[in-house]
């Protein structure tokens, strides 16, 4: 269980994180989404005491993480692929961590293992490939066998496998009753992971709820259906805040009514129905709608890269 | 949450950090790094090499008798290299932390210890004893060499309870410089800095003391001088005529090093990591 109240971290004039409070319960993947220069780095930092928040507190299990006797093994951390010597073999990166909370050799092996870097262990970590380096960060994450894992991004830079090794091992971690926070920018990789979502931007929540709450809250929700009278049925479901568009001779794709909605125009009217299709947003779409006020770094749209031109 | 779900339990009592620990882990640090293994070959192998020449040099029938007495000749031969020396663990005590910034490695030290300073403590103290030893193992080594070249020249010293102080304060002066480094790259977090910083206390501001007070003849410039890392860590091995009192050579050095590591250990604790 995570516990942020409050929180607020700001940089000089800058205010990285204003005022957010969340709890991050056990047994869940909890997903950690917003743009970039949202405020997500931060507050994973602030979680494991790396920066201090300008105010507000937040707990590991009722407490301030530096507080506990034993922090590795509270939780595991990866908020930084990069936070290794690049002078040290991955295997004496590991040993040194583990040994400030007495884990030895075994311990070391084990999640050396579990993480696949056998064949690069005795290796200086400055030759990894990105995807190497991630490896040993969630490597050096699972040192304590902590009851709480922190990750930002960590499927960046990871192969296939190695992506969908992450999800089976977030999944499991959860399953087994741990506390899971996560990050990421792949929205397919989230909406397949996390069970909850937490979306900031620009260092406020914009959402806080399961993530088939967020998607069904998502506009671009839409229904399908397949109709010989669709012409007729056009006009009928035809009202404001009702986009119908005719995607062939017999088909339309409906937004702004639910299948039930539809079914039910079509059966007052006495019109045929051969096929009746709901459909969600994707996560992306929602996230996009969530986030479209609040992205700090703005890419030109095409259109307006158009127009510039 | 439904009832299935079951936190678990674990950091059982005994698992957790301490001194002791974490003290281990930074001598895997140390230990593990290149940087760490070369500069203490420089530090041995310097010594010597320098044993050797200034032996040779001072026993040379040719050049006349000894300037003083065979038990000093000892004394400068073996710890002569300790004036390279510092310049070696300087650099290699800037690197010891300076490196963990500049790799990010910082931030996997301190999210283990997220208390912080118990991980300064604890670097500090495997780098003093560490240089320690090696400053031993170099001037032993080195009295070895001298007292070889000595004695083929007809130089015979004997081993004095002076020439023991001698050489552990040789170590003691080593030891300090390099938590002096570590103090600086605390503090400058940056390797580049961090050196510039320690050699610039080292080698310069003692020259420009010197310059200084030829040039002027102001008093209180010529009183600094014993008081200048460098001077002050020459005369602990062997006390000018006159200069400062071997205690007060050591309580100088030990200042010039604790109280940089002080300040370092208070915006370690303060400043983002």
């Amino acid at each position: 269980m995570i516990t942020a109240q409050g929180l607020v971290k700001r940089y000089g004039a800058k205010t990285a994180v204003n005022n957010i409070s969340f709890d991050i319960k056990p047994g869940l993947v909890t997903g950690f989404l917003g743009p970039n220069g949202a405020g997500k780095s931060t507050t994973m930092r602030m979680i494991v005491g790396l920066d201090r928040p300008t105010s507000g507190s937040v707990t590991v299990n009722g407490r301030a993480y530096a507080d506990h006797a034993a922090p590795l093994r509270e939780v595991g951390a990866l908020l930084d692929a990069k936070a290794v010597h690049t002078g040290r073999s991955a295997y004496n990166h590991l040993l040194a961590m583990g040994a400030t909370h007495g884990i030895g050799k075994a311990r070391v092996n084990e999640v050396i293992g579990m993480t696949g870097l056998d064949s690069v262990a005795g290796k200086r970590v400055g030759g990894f490939s990105l995807g190497m380096g991630q490896r040993l960060g969630i490597a050096a994450a699972l040192l304590g066998d902590p009851a709480t894992l922190i990750l930002d991004e960590p499927v960046n830079g990871l192969d296939p496998d190695g992506v969908l090794w992450v999800r089976n091992l977030v999944r499991s971690l959860a399953a087994e009753g741990r506390t899971i926070f996560l990050s990421s920018h792949l929205m397919s990789e989230m909406a397949l992971t996390a069970d909850h979502l937490i979306v900031l931007g620009r260092g406020s929540i914009i959402a806080d709820a399961p993530i088939a709450e967020i998607l069904a809250a998502a506009s671009g929700a839409s229904v399908t259906l397949r109709s010989p009278q669709a012409a007729e049925l056009a006009s009928a479901l035809a009202k404001p805040g009702v986009a119908i568009t005719a995607t062939g001779i017999d088909s339309l794709t409906i937004a702004g009514l639910t299948a039930a909605e539809v079914g039910e125009t079509a059966a007052r009217a006495g019109l045929v129905l051969h096929e009746l299709l709901p459909g969600s947003a994707s996560l992306e779409q929602a996230y996009m709608q969530l986030t479209e006020n609040d992205v700090e770094y703005h890419t030109l749209a095409s259109a307006d890269m158009e127009a510039a031109r | 949450m439904s009832a299935t779900i079951i936190a678990p339990t674990r950091a059982a009592s005994g698992s957790g950090l301490s001194l002791g620990r974490i003290i281990h882990s930074e001598w895997i640090k140390l230990r593990s790094l290149r940087s760490t293994i070369w500069s203490y070959a420089i530090v041995v192998l310097v010594s010597l090499g320098m044993s050797f020449v200034l032996a040779s040099a001072l026993s040379n029938q040719d050049f006349g008798p000894l300037v003083d007495s065979p038990e000093h000749t000892l004394i400068q031969a073996s710890t002569f290299g300790t004036t390279f020396g510092v310049l070696v663990v300087a650099v290699l005590g800037v690197l010891v932390i300076s490196g963990e910034y500049s790799t990010g490695m910082a931030r996997s030290t301190f999210t283990a210890v997220p208390k912080r300073l118990p991980a300064l403590a604890a670097k500090a103290i495997v780098l003093f004893v560490t240089t320690f030893v090696v400053g031993l193992i170099a001037t032993l080594a080195s009295a070895g060499v001298a007292l070889l070249v000595l004695t083929s020249n007809g130089v015979e010293p004997a081993i004095t309870g002076e020439f023991v102080s001698s050489v552990l304060l040789a170590c003691l002066y080593l030891s300090l410089v390099s938590v002096f480094a570590l103090a600086f790259g605390t503090i400058l977090r940056s390797s580049a800095g961090g050196i510039a910083a320690a050699l610039g206390v080292l080698l310069l501001l003692p020259t420009i003391l010197m310059v200084f007070a030829s040039v002027t003849q102001a008093q209180w410039a010529i009183d600094l001088i014993p008081f200048m890392l460098t001077t002050a860590g020459e005369s602990m091995i062997l006390p000018a005529e006159g200069g400062l009192e071997i205690w007060q050579s050591t309580l100088t050095v030990a200042l010039w090093s604790l109280i940089p590591l002080a300040g370092g250990a208070l915006l370690l604790k303060g400043r983002d990591a």
